[in-house]
């Protein structure tokens, strides 16, 4: 076995380099092609706030050398990659003079805990769902029962969440309406404040999962039918396995794989993926953190919300791509062969 | 149809008939098939695709594909009738008192599992839990008994050769001494030489073990050297039952002499008609050779599948060379180079005198119409949305050989005509309503409209039914005959390439091992490699002896240490074709 050679490794590494480096230049050059100043929106900004802004030229001249905004191109370049390095994305325009990683830095925990559990629970769910599907031994009901659930696929998550508050929220009073964690509670590592979390988080969550778990239903269903056809799970009915060992061992086993990388990819999209869950439940993740600086034009954040996205992408992939090789063996042989 | 047997009865077919309910009505695959197998005995189940010869087989596993079903007839292994065991009684039935052998031993095993694994799981699900090191000891011995190092238990499939794999899926099938082993075309996927080596294997464990043997096949050569009697199946109907001796001597029904006679002997007499003297062509004397390889060799990577190589047919008379070997011997390589696919890795290919590596785009044309080529797979071949008339009309627009629409028309019914099909009968279809026989056929009538002046034929006929083996390679034959157009003709049969060539070269591991007339070459070999070869090819003669599988093994071994470098041996030289190894021309007289 002698696990992933080194050169594989460093293959995969130096990928997710690139990666992150040439998007990370791509966030900066496409704001540039915008005739927009940040300065004079800022200083807009301030201007209806309503007072005249007295020396507005000086503060404009200010704002240009805060911003770096004087330098050369490449020096503003390189600056840029050294500042994102160190995950200094500069000042919102919003909330100035709020630096923007104390803004992610508050939003992302609340959206990584969301979306992340959300897009796992429904990654598990709809892979089990579109397993049995396909199994033989599947009683009857369940083929009727799971088709039927997939209606909620067409439905855009913005409706279903609305449904789901009118049901849950409204009508039943069950679960909590809005927000990330109820008003009467102090965040706190507290059993309180943890069951606030749980409350408010369970509809924003459902909703993603009833709206995508369809994605990995269909995807797995139609994976599990090529592999119900393969010789192997055949002559494993003809060695006398039990049904239920052929299903996990045999059949899920290999259906998953191609599952596992589609996994990596949506976990970089969940970030951007549901802007508009956290927007209508009023959650303060990351998906509304950009909403809200997409409407305020404030480019730093767009930017380090932008980069964040990137990275999480790239790093999901990187990890995918160093744990596949552990759970499909014939990838370790052709990444030594490649290394 | 009488069997003399004194062994205790393993396996009993009373009467049995499968049906398949489809749109189309009721499919009956199997009807009123009756049949003994006898504890250590093997019975062959010969017969065409669709005869029902595998579908009787699932039965007995009870694992026919939905929606078949044992319509009629009982069904009992020893004194267990089949059809009454609920599922779980079947489960257990499976593997310990009948085991499969499945066809596609490429992709039978569990990609993602350890061999060992793939039978402990099998150990476990019959006698629940046994202690690891048992398993252990017991796949190890498995494993062996099957002439595998028991190091293999701990390698992934890929890992394995298609040889290894089906002796694992053999090792499987023994694993629990069943009463009945049924064995579906375990060698259809290997070469001559791997085939004799996992039939010996599969003959000596099951006389081991003394258990019943179910072979299914269509080649009779394999019949006649592995089993004891031949059941012979046409149609869903067991047409002639007999020991393997009475029927292969004294075929009584017309379809068994024809399965015997379609078998092509190396030796035997041509089932081509040489009566038609071959036309010269209109290529004037000391123009540019039709094709030449100058000094061309390929690697990948690290690994040469062909050493340098020079030869030049002149094409002034069409001619037939043979390229033969093993599957990775190097033979399709040369193939895809002559049709330009993959370059050379040193060296030119050349088609009249141009390289065809670099040519302009409209001599690239030219060189596309000149040069046709037969794959193997005959369903790949088409486009599953066109009919096949579409098929053959667009190469031949595309070309720009169309007067009219007439024109086309005429020239694709005379093509179809030339190969022996009904144009009206096929041409309207889609490919899926053909046959595989017919679908190759149109293959060769598609680039015989083009008037090629050189057919490449990689494999035309291997996975072709048996009897239709002969038609299409006279079909093929005729080409060279009729319309002057030469030939190479790819293959791993020695049999048929005895036949049909003017010229045979045996590859080994990218070398070319030897050269010449197949009447020297394939009737009388010198080099050691060929010779296994020949003695590795199954025979429809009961009396000639196929070796045992600790000869194979010998042989593998005496193979494996032939050096690489071996010398090429030359046969002899025919007219218009010369063949020279680089740095080694002084062998080349």
């Amino acid at each position: 076995m002698g696990g992933i050679p080194r050169d594989y490794i460093i293959n995969r590494a130096i990928t997710f380099v690139l990666t992150v480096w040439i998007a990370a230049t791509l966030i900066w050059i496409i704001p540039r092609l915008s005739p927009v100043d940040p300065a004079e929106v800022m200083l807009g900004r301030m201007a209806s706030g309503g007072a005249f802004v007295e020396g507005s030229d000086q503060i404009l001249e200010q704002l240009r050398e805060r911003f770096g905004l004087n330098e050369p191109l490449w020096v503003q370049y390189l600056l840029y990659l050294r500042s994102i390095i160190t995950f200094d994305f500069g000042l919102s325009a919003a909330s100035f003079p709020t630096p923007v990683s104390s803004l992610i830095a508050v939003a992302l925990p609340w959206t990584i805990g969301l979306m992340l559990l959300s897009v796992i629970i429904t990654f598990i769910i709809g892979n089990a769902l579109g397993a049995f599907m396909v199994w033989e031994r599947t009683p009857r009901i369940w083929k009727v029962v799971i088709p039927t659930l997939m209606i909620f696929t067409s439905v855009p998550p913005i409706l279903s969440g609305l449904l789901l508050m009118w049901v849950f929220a409204v009508q039943l009073r069950a679960l909590p309406l809005t927000g990330s964690y109820g008003l009467d509670v102090v965040p706190e590592w507290s059993l309180d404040f943890a069951m606030s979390v749980v409350e408010h988080g369970t509809l924003p969550a459902l909703s993603i999962i009833l709206v995508t778990f369809g994605f990995w239903t269909l995807g797995m269903r139609g994976l599990m039918i090529t592999v119900q056809g393969e010789d192997y799970v055949n002559l494993a009915k003809a060695k006398g396995l039990r049904p239920r060992y052929i299903l996990y061992k045999y059949m899920v086993r290999n259906a998953i794989l191609p599952q596992v990388t589609a996994f990596a990819l949506k976990i970089g999209l969940l970030v951007s993926g549901q802007i508009l869950v956290e927007r209508i439940f009023s959650y303060n993740g990351m998906g509304k953190l950009l909403y809200d600086a997409i409407l305020d034009q404030d480019f730093a954040v767009i930017q380090g919300v932008s980069f964040i996205i990137i990275l999480m992408t790239a790093v999901s992939v990187l990890l995918v791509d160093l744990l596949y090789p552990l759970i499909d063996p014939r990838i370790r042989q052709s990444a030594e062969r490649v290394a | 149809m009488i069997v003399e047997n004194t062994g205790k009865v393993v396996l009993t077919l009373k009467d049995v008939s499968i049906d398949f309910p489809t749109s189309g009505g009721l499919v009956h695959a199997v009807r009123g098939l009756s049949l003994a197998i006898h504890e250590g005995r093997r019975v062959g189940f010969i017969g065409e695709s669709g005869s029902g010869k595998t579908t009787t087989a699932l039965a007995v596993m009870q694992m026919l594909a939905a929606p078949g079903f044992v319509s009629n007839g009982e069904i009992q292994l020893g004194d267990t009738d089949i059809l009454k065991l609920n599922e779980e009684e079947m489960r257990k039935t499976r593997l310990r008192r009948v085991s499969y052998i499945p066809q596609g031993a490429m992709n039978s095993l569990n990609p993602v599992m350890r061999i060992e694994n793939q039978i402990w799981d099998a150990i476990i699900a019959h006698e629940g839990n046994v202690p690891k090191a048992e398993l252990k000891r017991r796949s190890d011995s498995c494993l062996e008994s099957v002439g595998l190092p028991a190091r293999t238990g701990r390698l992934y499939p890929h890992e394995l050769s298609g040889g290894m794999k089906q002796r694992v899926c053999i090792a499987l099938g023994v694993s629990l001494n069943p009463e009945l082993i049924i064995a579906d075309e375990p060698t259809s996927a290997l070469d001559v030489v791997t085939q004799r080596h996992v039939m010996q294997t599969l003959k000596e464990v099951q006389s081991k073990i003394g258990s019943g043997l179910i072979l299914i096949g269509h080649d009779m050569g394999l019949m006649a050297q592995s089993v004891d009697e031949l059941a012979v199946l046409k149609d869903g109907e067991l047409v002639e039952h007999g020991t393997v001796r009475q029927i292969i001597e004294n075929p009584k029904h017309p379809y068994t002499k024809q399965l015997i006679s379609s078998v092509p002997l190396v030796g035997g007499d041509s089932f081509l008609d040489d009566s038609i003297g071959a036309p010269p062509v209109n290529r004037s004397a000391g123009s540019e050779p039709l094709l030449e390889f100058d000094n061309v060799s390929k690697t990948y990577g690290d690994v040469t599948a062909l050493h340098p190589m020079s030869f030049s047919l002149d094409g002034e008379v069409p001619k037939i060379i043979s390229i033969v070997g093993q599957s990775g011997s190097g033979k399709s390589t040369m193939g895809g180079m002559m049709l330009g696919f993959t370059p050379p890795s040193t060296g030119r290919v050349m088609f009249e005198g141009a390289d065809i590596n670099r040519m302009n785009p409209s001599a690239s044309l030219e060189f596309r119409k000149n040069v046709q080529a037969v794959f193997q797979d005959p369903y790949a071949c088409f486009n599953p949305f066109y009919r096949v008339d579409h098929a053959l009309k667009f190469p031949f627009k595309r070309f720009g050989l169309s007067q009219s629409e007439n024109h086309t028309e005429e020239k694709m019914f005379e093509a179809c005509t030339a190969v022996g099909l009904d144009p009206s009968q096929v041409l309207r279809r889609y490919p899926h309503q053909l046959s595989g026989g017919q679908r190759q056929r149109l293959i060769v009538a598609r680039a015989l409209m083009l008037s090629p002046k050189l057919l490449i034929a990689d494999e035309p006929v291997s996975m072709v039914d048996a009897s239709l083996r002969a038609t299409i390679l006279k079909n093929i034959y005729d080409l060279k005959d009729q319309y002057g157009i030469s030939i190479l003709y790819i293959t791993h049969d020695l049999a048929t390439a005895y036949h049909v060539s003017d010229y045979v070269i045996v590859l080994y591991h990218g070398h070319i091992a030897e050269a010449g007339p197949p009447k020297e070459v394939i009737g009388n070999p010198q080099h050691p490699y060929t010779q296994l070869l020949i003695d590795s090819i199954p025979w429809p003669d009961v009396n000639r002896s196929w070796g045992t599988s600790a000869s194979a093994d010998e042989d593998t071994r005496t193979l494996a240490e032939l050096s690489r470098n071996t010398q090429t041996v030359f046969r002899g030289a025919v007219p218009g074709f010369d063949l020279t190894i680089p740095g080694r021309l002084e062998n080349a007289a």
